[in-house]
């Protein structure tokens, strides 16, 4: 019956939404439609045709990642190091040699290098990046995601809006005031299904289990509970329908063919970005994959060399993969973490916290690619053109989501925020500005 | 600092100013003026909880309909969730309803209240309270300390200005000292540390002057410094002695000339707080003297932390100052009856009103008579007929308050407790003390608590279940293995022990709701077990519809 349900929906939503063209053009891409069950096609469709805003997928570095290892090496200085420079498919643009596949997409990404802020804690800064706000006792600011999932998701689909894929940063990284509707809906890993989505029994018996909760908290009627009755029920229902959906099969990577794994990298992170993109495509607003390690106060080096190893390559397909399937225009993939490192080399062959200039990576939603914004001197110490601060950056953000910066939402206390306060389009990042 | 504005607000005269406005609407409303502070009795002796009771309902005035007075079994589950966090046993429901004693509810809960987990049930709740606006993890260290602490204060019924004095002043190693826990949970940065004190003890949200004057509040972002100015010289150090596994807070009367300017430690205090220009925020500021904005008290230049700290503390505890037990009243008022006089709890104060004032007052002149009793408190509103009304769902805004209780969704602590009671198993507690934050992570309460924990200071009806919390209960391998009939304990020793259908039924809804089922909810399970006719299989399907509904958690 859900079945029944389910394709007529489709239907109607079919004439109304999506011209036969674009399902054309959607279809021979995914190249492997043919291979999947039913449900997943139906997935595929209705995720198309869900999708009415933007989607996100926010690779959040942890730690606070090197600048001059990755996007912004300074290979002729001594704050330099070991890391040499490589050319990317874009003349005139370099980037370290950590990253041999990334500089292959550069086509699609636009390297802010400029990025300036003050923060030097971790948990401060993490928080600042993530909800644009300090940390204070009183008020918990949103972070993105959520402010994402309010303006673009809907409340009404199966699947959450605002999927976080690993454990992430434990601050910035809740819905604040705007409530636990709005939190991520957290995986502890991509390479299983979420936690508590199996069922415990077969599915006969849940389906009769739930029949007998449903008549037991209906079967007296008792001005006390009434209310909270009808509320939890509602609640149940879409836990219930989640764990239920055919939808919860995106979630599984395993169905994708081996080759699109492969070409992944068969890493967590890799799976990770694979199941972003599934996501993605099932009409999944926000998603977000943290890759920590980055706090590299010693044998900075080598862990960033193998960090760097761990997002090179997913990274790369990620882009190839969204482009491929008409995602990318759609798509942001937002590379950042809270700050950068220090160009000076420490004592022990570590970089330290450094917010005065760092780099952040953007891609996709109308971000104009192969290009870089701002430069730092030559020692990396200072930004020496175009500052972009973190009001900035994530005005920005918002901009090509088509989230609204300046929506005000009442904290507790009755006081209105702005989503992001201060800042300014980086309209150089923008295609077509 | 000596261009103080000339509009500045005297708070002992505004006090005054309240205390007469309150005087004047008892008279209004037909009763006695204010009586004096320690005679709140007719002989100028000190009221009984029972007396005081009495005189708040009287206070309350009447509404339209108030809910009738709830039955004994709900009342139960109620007062043991409210005062030791987990329900009564079947046993205690028995004799309970067997006692025929006219004063048996406040025999219970005069009871409850000498019971051990009176102090882990409330010490939980403050624990909430403080770490729930933590602004780094690692704060979470000081939480079995907090527990411990807090637990011993309330069940030797330390007065409450003992308490917040503790907080205020609280040095040494956290795993150790509970109290240095707000300190702690602030980095021991004097304006957030400033500013959870004022919301915790005093309910003044006084922060929102942290970066300018407030357009709704009196509070000028002048007065928030000088707050912060009693605390400039505590400091936060890591315990090299526990190799980074806690942290000591120390006063710094001392400190380095030059310190590195750093964002994140407040490894040294600094001899003086200042004030950032907000024009400028890389200047030095000015420098901001400690006076306390309720009163205008103030202290030197140059005064030691120690002095500071206990001078603020005696100034916000003083009986004068009427908001310290205000505070503290209207929480535990809100907390057992599901509705504030002030809401949120924690945002009281001048400019902020109170509904039914008069009880209000009255209760708090009543606190502060007690001497800050804290389970005289508690005596004193569970024996209302106020609480022990059934519970309605929150009316509009504009209705009549307090015309029945509210049911409550569980804290994640009661809700453990409860689900360990209800099944009849024990899940072991970890030793969590020496473990650090990642231990404390691991531990089954905790990792229940991430998922049902919530700001006990955020407003009640906000609070609402998510999908993940449904999940658990519906999904988790844990809670399946938990209610399996194949168990030794648990639903596998109570289908071996009960063999009567019908008596099975009554004992889980003893465990689950410590009520028993309706006739019609009898027949429905009953219907369900023929049907189903596995007898195991058909007590697991209903043990865990009764752990997936409402009622199971929400106090009533």
């Amino acid at each position: 019956m859900n079945q029944v349900y389910r394709e007529t929906e489709i239907a109607i939503t079919d004439r109304q939404t999506m011209r036969r063209r674009d399902f054309l053009r959607v279809i021979p891409a995914l190249g492997v439609s043919s291979y999947l069950a039913w449900p997943d096609r139906l997935a595929l469709q209705a995720a198309e045709m869900r999708r009415q805003g933007k989607a996100c997928i926010l690779l959040w570095m942890q730690g606070g990642p090197s600048q001059l290892e990755t996007w912004d090496p300074k290979p002729g200085h001594s704050h330099g190091g070991e890391t040499k420079a490589i050319s990317t498919t874009i003349p005139g643009i370099e980037i370290a040699d950590t990253l041999p596949q990334t500089s292959q997409v550069m086509r699609d990404v636009c390297v802010i290098r400029s990025m300036t802020a003050r923060e030097g804690s971790h948990p401060r800064a993490t928080y600042l990046l993530r909800t644009g706000y300090l940390p204070t006792a009183s008020i918990k600011h949103p972070t993105l995601g959520a402010v994402a999932a309010q303006q673009l998701g809907q409340l009404d689909a199966d699947l959450p809006s605002y999927v976080r894929i690993g454990r992430g940063p434990r601050q910035g990284a809740g819905a604040g005031f705007l409530g636990v509707a709005y939190d991520a809906f957290t995986l502890s890993t991509a390479e299983k299904l979420p936690d508590n989505t199996s069922l415990t029994t077969d599915p006969a018996r849940y389906q009769r289990r739930l029949g007998l909760l449903d008549s037991l908290q209906t079967a007296v009627a008792r001005p006390s509970t009434d209310a909270l009755v009808g509320e939890h029920q509602g609640l149940y229902k879409k836990a219930a329908r989640l764990v239920l959906s055919p939808d919860m099969q995106t979630f599984d990577v395993q169905r994708e063919p081996e080759s699109m794994r492969k070409a992944y990298g068969d890493s967590e992170f890799g799976l990770a970005c694979l199941l972003a993109r599934r996501l993605v495509e099932a009409g999944v607003t926000f998603i977000e994959i943290n890759l920590d390690g980055w706090d590299t106060h010693d044998d900075h080096f080598a862990r960033t060399q193998r960090l760097c190893q761990q997002f090179d390559q997913p990274y790369a397909a990620l882009l190839r993969d969204l482009r491929q399937r008409h995602l990318l225009d759609t798509t942001l993939v937002a590379w950042m973490g809270e700050f950068g490192r220090t160009p000076r080399i420490n004592p022990r062959g570590g970089r330290d916290h450094y917010p005065r200039a760092f780099s952040v990576a953007l891609a996709g939603a109308g971000v104009l690619g192969g290009q870089v914004i701002g430069q730092t001197s030559a020692d990396g110490m200072e930004v020496a053109n175009q500052p972009v601060t973190v009001p900035d950056l994530l005005r920005t953000i918002c901009h090509t989501l088509g989230v609204d910066a300046d929506r005000e939402n009442n904290s507790p206390a009755g006081r209105p925020i702005k989503v992001v306060d201060g800042g300014r389009v980086v309209t150089q990042v923008l295609a077509g500005a | 600092m000596t261009n103080q504005p000339a509009n500045r607000y005297d708070a002992s005269r505004a006090v005054h100013l309240a205390v007469i406005a309150s005087a004047a609407v008892l008279h209004a409303m037909g009763l006695t003026p204010w009586p004096p502070i320690t005679s709140l009795g007719a002989e100028g002796r000190t009221v009984s909880p029972l007396e005081a009771a009495a005189r708040l309902d009287q206070l309350l005035a009447d509404g339209p309909s108030p809910a009738p007075r709830v039955d004994d079994a709900t009342f139960l589950r109620r007062v043991h969730l409210d005062l030791v966090g987990q329900p009564p046993t079947p046993g205690e429901i028995a004799s309970f309803a067997l006692d025929r004693d006219a004063s048996k509810r406040s025999r219970i809960t005069e009871k409850l209240l000498a019971d051990a987990r009176f102090g882990r049930n409330w010490a939980h709740y403050w624990r909430d309270v403080i770490l729930a606006r933590r602004s780094e993890e690692r704060a979470l260290l000081v939480a079995p300390s907090l527990t411990d602490h807090l637990s011993h204060r309330f069940n030797a019924n330390r007065p409450w200005d003992t308490i917040a004095r503790e907080f205020i002043t609280a040095t040494g190693k956290v795993t150790e000292n509970g109290e240095t826990a707000i300190i702690m949970a602030q980095q021991g940065k004097p304006e957030e540390t400033a500013a959870e004190i004022s919301r915790i003890f005093l309910g003044v949200q006084i922060q929102c002057a942290q970066c300018h004057d407030h357009p709704t509040d009196r509070w000028k972002r002048q007065q928030f410094h000088e707050l912060a100015a009693f605390f400039p010289r505590v400091a936060l150090r890591p315990d090299r002695e526990a190799m980074g596994r806690s942290f000591l807070v120390i006063s710094d009367d001392a400190p380095r000339r030059f310190v590195r300017k750093d964002n994140d430690s407040r490894r040294r205090g600094t001899l003086e707080h200042t004030m950032p220009d907000l024009q400028d925020p890389q200047a030095p500021g000015t420098r901001v003297q400690p006076v306390f904005f309720l009163s205008g008290e103030k202290l030197d230049y140059g005064t030691s932390d120690i002095q500071r700290r206990a001078q603020l503390a005696k100034w916000a505890t003083a009986a004068e100052n009427p908001w310290f037990a205000t505070a503290f009243v209207n929480r535990i008022w809100s907390e057992l009856l599901g509705e504030g006089f002030y809401e949120p709890v924690d945002d009281v104060g001048p400019d902020r009103h109170a509904s039914s004032p008069a009880t209000l007052e009255y209760l708090t002149q009543a606190f502060i008579a007690s001497g800050y009793d804290v389970k005289g408190l508690f005596q004193m509103i569970m024996a209302t007929e106020a609480y022990q009304r059934e519970s309605r769902p929150r009316g509009a805004p504009d209705a009549p308050v307090f015309m029945a209780n509210t049911p409550q969704r569980l804290r994640a602590d009661q809700l453990f407790d409860t689900l360990t009671a209800a099944l009849g198993i024990s899940i072991p507690e970890p030793m969590v003390a020496t473990g650090g934050p990642r231990a404390i992570r691991r531990s089954p309460r905790y990792q229940f608590t991430e998922v049902f924990g919530f700001d006990p200071s955020d407003p009640r009806d906000e609070v609402v279940g998510s999908i993940p919390q449904a999940l658990v209960m519906m999904n988790s391998p844990v809670l399946d293995l938990a209610t399996s009939a194949r168990r030794a304990d648990g639903l596998g020793k109570l289908l071996r022990e009960i063999p009567d259908n019908e008596d099975l039924v009554l004992e889980l809804y003893l465990r689950c709701f410590a009520r028993e089922p309706s006739q019609e909810e009898l027949r429905t399970c009953l219907r369900y077990i023929k049907r189903v006719g596995r007898r195991d299989e058909a007590f697991e399907d209903l043990l865990w519809s009764l752990l997936n509904s409402a009622e199971f958690v929400h106090r009533m």
